[in-house]
C-alpha cells in the first residue's frame, strides 16, 4: 500500500561508502527485504526502526523521512 | 525429498528467491502445500461421499492421514529453504503483515462458519441430507477453514509484494 512518507535511505547508503542493504539491515535489526520495502516506499518503518536508521547514518529522523 | 529440492531449485532459479524473505518463501510453500493437499483431501472425501461411505471413521482416517501428510511436507519444505537460503528472524514488517492478513482471514473464517450454520438451519428446515449429517457439517467447516487459510496466505503474499 503506497504511503505518503518519502525517505532518503538509498541516497544515504551510497553517501556512507556504498553501504549495502544487508549491512544496514543488520545494523537496524530487520531483514534486507524490509530495507528494500522501506527504500521503495512500500513500507513505513516504526519509530524504533526509523530512529535506528537515523542512528546508523548519524542523522536526525526528519532529515531522512519526510511526510507529504 | 529430492523432488522437493528440485522444485525449490527451479523456483530459486526462475524467481530469484534471494529477493524473497524467509517468511515470504515460507508463505509461498505453505499456500501451495495447502492448496494441493486440500484438493487431494477434498477429492478423496467427495469420492467417498458419492459412494455413500464417508462415515465418521472414514472422515477421521482421511483427516489424520492428510494432516500428517501436510505436516511432513511443510517440515520438509522449511528444512529445504533453510538449507538452500538460510533462516531469518521475523521482523516488524513480517509481524504487521501477519497481523493484517490474519485479521482478514479471521473475518473470512467467521463468514464461512456462519454460512455453514445458516445452511444447517436451512438444511434442517428443508431436510437437506448434507447439512443434517455430522460428516457433511464437519467437511463444510473444514472447507471454511481451508478457504480462510488460503485467503490469509494469499493476502500475506499481496502485502509482501504490493507493500503495507
Amino acid at each position: 500500500m503506497p504511503v505518503n512518507i518519502s525517505n532518503r535511505v538509498r541516497d544515504l547508503r551510497y553517501e556512507h561508502g556504498q553501504m549495502t542493504q544487508q549491512a544496514l539491515a543488520e545494523a537496524v535489526g530487520v531483514s534486507r527485504q524490509t530495507i528494500i520495502a522501506i527504500e521503495s516506499g512500500k513500507y513505513s518503518p516504526s519509530l524504533e526502526v526509523a530512529l535506528k536508521i537515523a542512528r546508523a547514518f548519524d542523522r536526525s529522523v526528519e532529515s531522512i523521512f519526510e511526510l507529504h | 525429498m529430492l523432488g522437493m529440492l528440485y522444485i525449490v531449485a527451479i523456483i530459486n532459479g526462475r524467481t530469484n528467491m534471494s529477493n524473497l524473505s524467509f517468511q515470504e518463501k515460507s508463505t509461498w510453500g505453505t499456500l501451495v502445500a495447502l492448496l494441493i493437499i486440500g484438493t487431494l483431501y477434498s477429492n478423496a472425501a467427495w469420492q467417498l461421499w458419492q459412494r455413500d461411505v464417508l462415515v465418521s471413521e472414514a472422515l477421521f482416517g482421511l483427516l489424520i492421514g492428510y494432516t500428517v501428510l501436510l505436516v511432513i511436507v511443510l517440515v520438509a519444505y522449511h528444512v529445504l529453504i533453510v538449507v538452500v537460503s538460510g533462516s531469518e528472524a521475523e521482523d516488524e514488517r513480517d509481524r504487521l503483515i501477519e497481523w493484517r492478513a490474519g485479521y482478514i482471514g479471521g473475518i473470512v473464517l467467521a463468514f464461512g462458519v456462519f454460512t455453514v450454520i445458516g445452511h444447517i438451519l436451512i438444511g434442517g428446515w428443508l431436510g437437506d441430507p448434507l447439512f443434517l449429517s455430522p460428516v457433511g457439517i464437519a467437511n463444510a467447516l473444514l472447507l471454511a477453514m481451508l478457504v480462510a487459510s488460503v485467503a490469509e496466505l494469499a493476502l500475506k503474499l499481496v502485502y509482501y509484494r504490493r507493500g503495507i
